[in-house]
């Protein structure tokens, strides 16, 4: 007699495993890595390869460490770590020192994501945190971008070190890159990641086309970014393009905000977290005038339990207690 | 024997700060500089010492309802004469511990030692268990002190070794983050040198059977 195999309900394999979903964020983010690399030459490639090897190595020796055989890390491996080492070397300045990328992804890993038991049970988000480790240890080295290679459309010329960014909240540096600058990241100073929003647009299109990431959120928190920096400026529209233009604004949008880890899980949850964080966003950038996308994902993201936790999906066909109301 | 286990008790069984996790807030506050890590240490180890000592002598007069507010009387004797010296003869270093040091007050190690130990143990265990638990937390302190200060500041004892900061591990986040390692790096020692100790006991007392 044939055996019979027990087993609980949900019965049907997806394809769309962690390894699969990695793989298609880690394809989604190779537009921006290119075009970082032709802006900013081989340096950017160097930063990027030294963070991800750091981030996969790092993961490997951790493991090893723990004792698992090498063959079951290899079956196990689901490429969470290759983006997470490509997000923080996305997220540096492109000639920086090279130990900077090494100790942010190990950071990243190592301290944010296996100490708190691997993929999927970290509290935040492993790149966002190295990158924030990065900013307070190495803040001079962090906060000096060279310009892109490729010069503004204009002609006009920007020094490196003071971004686009600061020259919107500060009247004293004067910006002379246009709004299609930004968006192409010519002559943009910045991180390698961050300089051409096409390129991380295209991406961002990629992920929602393969059902990777939902359309919905990253609009909404570029918007509401947008829109509250528009409010607090006294309803100047000329400032909604560049404040969502510059900074790493789309980069965390696209790629950082949305990870599935650190997001609420409920379609309601998912409008607070980043209506909140795009509040959060532009007014941190209008108190500080610099980029602080970064610090702003990191704090939403300890809401995310909270947020989680008591908005809760309606199971079906469960209705409210209807209170009645006793006779006097 | 019992003076053995109070020494072992004090410094690694019962470390104040790597096994019972108290007295965190000084742990996390002070220890950005080895400096700063081994005053606090010394200092509570006057406290402990002391307040242990007064406490043990007045354990059949002290009535039981009204214990805490008494140790606490008798611990906050001590601390002030703490920050009395040290702001006298030591500005520098009261400046360094600030308001934590008056905090050694309300620190759970002393009034712990004083409730769990002091209370029904005579003078001389509860001196030498003072002493040790205060080793304990000068120890742990003290080695966070050093191992921070290297990384945060590229400095060990103010003498500066070499340039290369990761200035991260100087403020609150890494503080608590460096904690978190240290506890689990002192339990991981712990629970191996432990479990080989058991296998070189139960080997010996196996082979005195063979011999028997």
């Amino acid at each position: 007699m044939a055996k019979f195999v027990y087993s609980s309900s949900p019965h049907v394999k997806t394809p769309l495993t962690t390894r699969r979903i990695m793989i298609e964020v880690a394809i989604a983010l190779l537009p921006a890595c290119i075009v970082g690399i032709v802006y900013f030459g081989l340096v950017a490639l160097l930063t990027l390869a030294i963070a991800t090897l750091a981030a996969v190595l790092s993961e490997v020796v951790y493991r090893l460490c723990q004792k698992v055989p090498f063959k079951t890390i290899l079956k196990e491996f689901d490429f969470t770590s290759v983006v997470t080492g490509l997000l923080v070397g996305m997220n540096m300045p492109a000639n920086i020192a090279w130990y900077v990328p090494l100790l942010a992804s190990i950071f990243a890993i190592v301290i944010v994501k296996m100490v708190f038991g691997g993929t999927g049970r970290n509290i935040v988000n492993p790149a966002i945190a190295g990158r924030v480790f990065a900013i307070i240890s190495f803040a001079g080295l962090m906060t000096t971008y060279p310009s892109a290679n490729v010069g503004s459309l204009s002609g006009g010329f920007i020094s490196s070190g003071a971004t686009p960014l600061g020259a919107l909240y500060n009247p004293d540096l004067t910006n002379t890159l246009t709004n299609l600058d930004l968006f192409l990241g010519v002559g943009v100073p910045g991180v390698i990641g961050e300089t051409c929003k096409a390129a991380l647009l295209l991406g961002g299109i990629y992920l929602c086309a393969r059902g990777i990431i939902n359309f919905r959120w990253p609009i909404v928190y570029i918007a509401v970014t947008g829109l509250f920096t528009v409010a607090l400026n006294g309803f100047d529209f000329n400032y909604f393009l560049p404040s969502i233009l510059s900074g790493g604004l789309f980069l965390g949008a696209i790629f950082m905000a949305t990870d599935y880890v650190t997001s609420p899980t409920t379609k309601l949850g998912n409008y607070i977290y980043f209506v909140l964080l795009g509040l959060l966003t532009a007014g941190m950038r209008q108190i500080k005038g610099t980029e602080m996308v970064s610090y702003c994902i990191l704090f939403m993201n300890l809401f995310v339990p909270l947020i989680d936790k008591y908005i809760v999906k309606r199971p079906f066909g469960y209705q409210k207690p209807v209170k009645v109301k006793e006779d006097k | 024997m019992k003076i053995k286990d109070i020494a072992l008790d004090g410094v690694v069984r019962q470390n104040p700060v790597f096994r019972l996790v108290l007295g965190t807030c000084p742990t996390l506050a002070v220890t950005a500089t080895a400096l700063g890590g081994f005053s606090m240490g010394i200092a509570v180890t006057f406290v402990l010492v002391c307040s242990n000592v007064i406490i043990s002598l007045l354990r059949n007069v002290i009535p039981d309802r009204v214990r805490i507010p008494a140790f606490i009387v008798i611990i906050a004797t001590f601390v002030t004469i703490v920050k009395m010296f040290l702001e006298c003869y030591i500005p520098s270093i009261a400046q360094l511990l600030g308001a934590f040091l008056s905090l050694i007050v309300v620190n759970c190690i002393v009034l712990g030692r004083a409730e769990s130990f002091a209370s029904h143990n005579p003078v001389g265990y509860s001196a030498l268990d003072g002493l040790f638990m205060g080793l304990g937390v000068t120890g742990a302190l003290t080695f966070m002190g050093i191992v921070r200060e290297i990384l945060g500041n590229g400095s060990l004892f103010g003498a500066q070794l070499w340039s290369f900061k990761i200035t991260f591990f100087t403020t609150v986040g890494g503080s608590f983050i460096s904690y978190g390692l240290f506890i689990a790096l002192f339990n991981f020692l712990y629970n191996v040198i432990d479990r080989k100790m058991r296998h070189v006991h139960a080997n010996k007392a196996l082979s005195k059977e063979v011999q028997a």
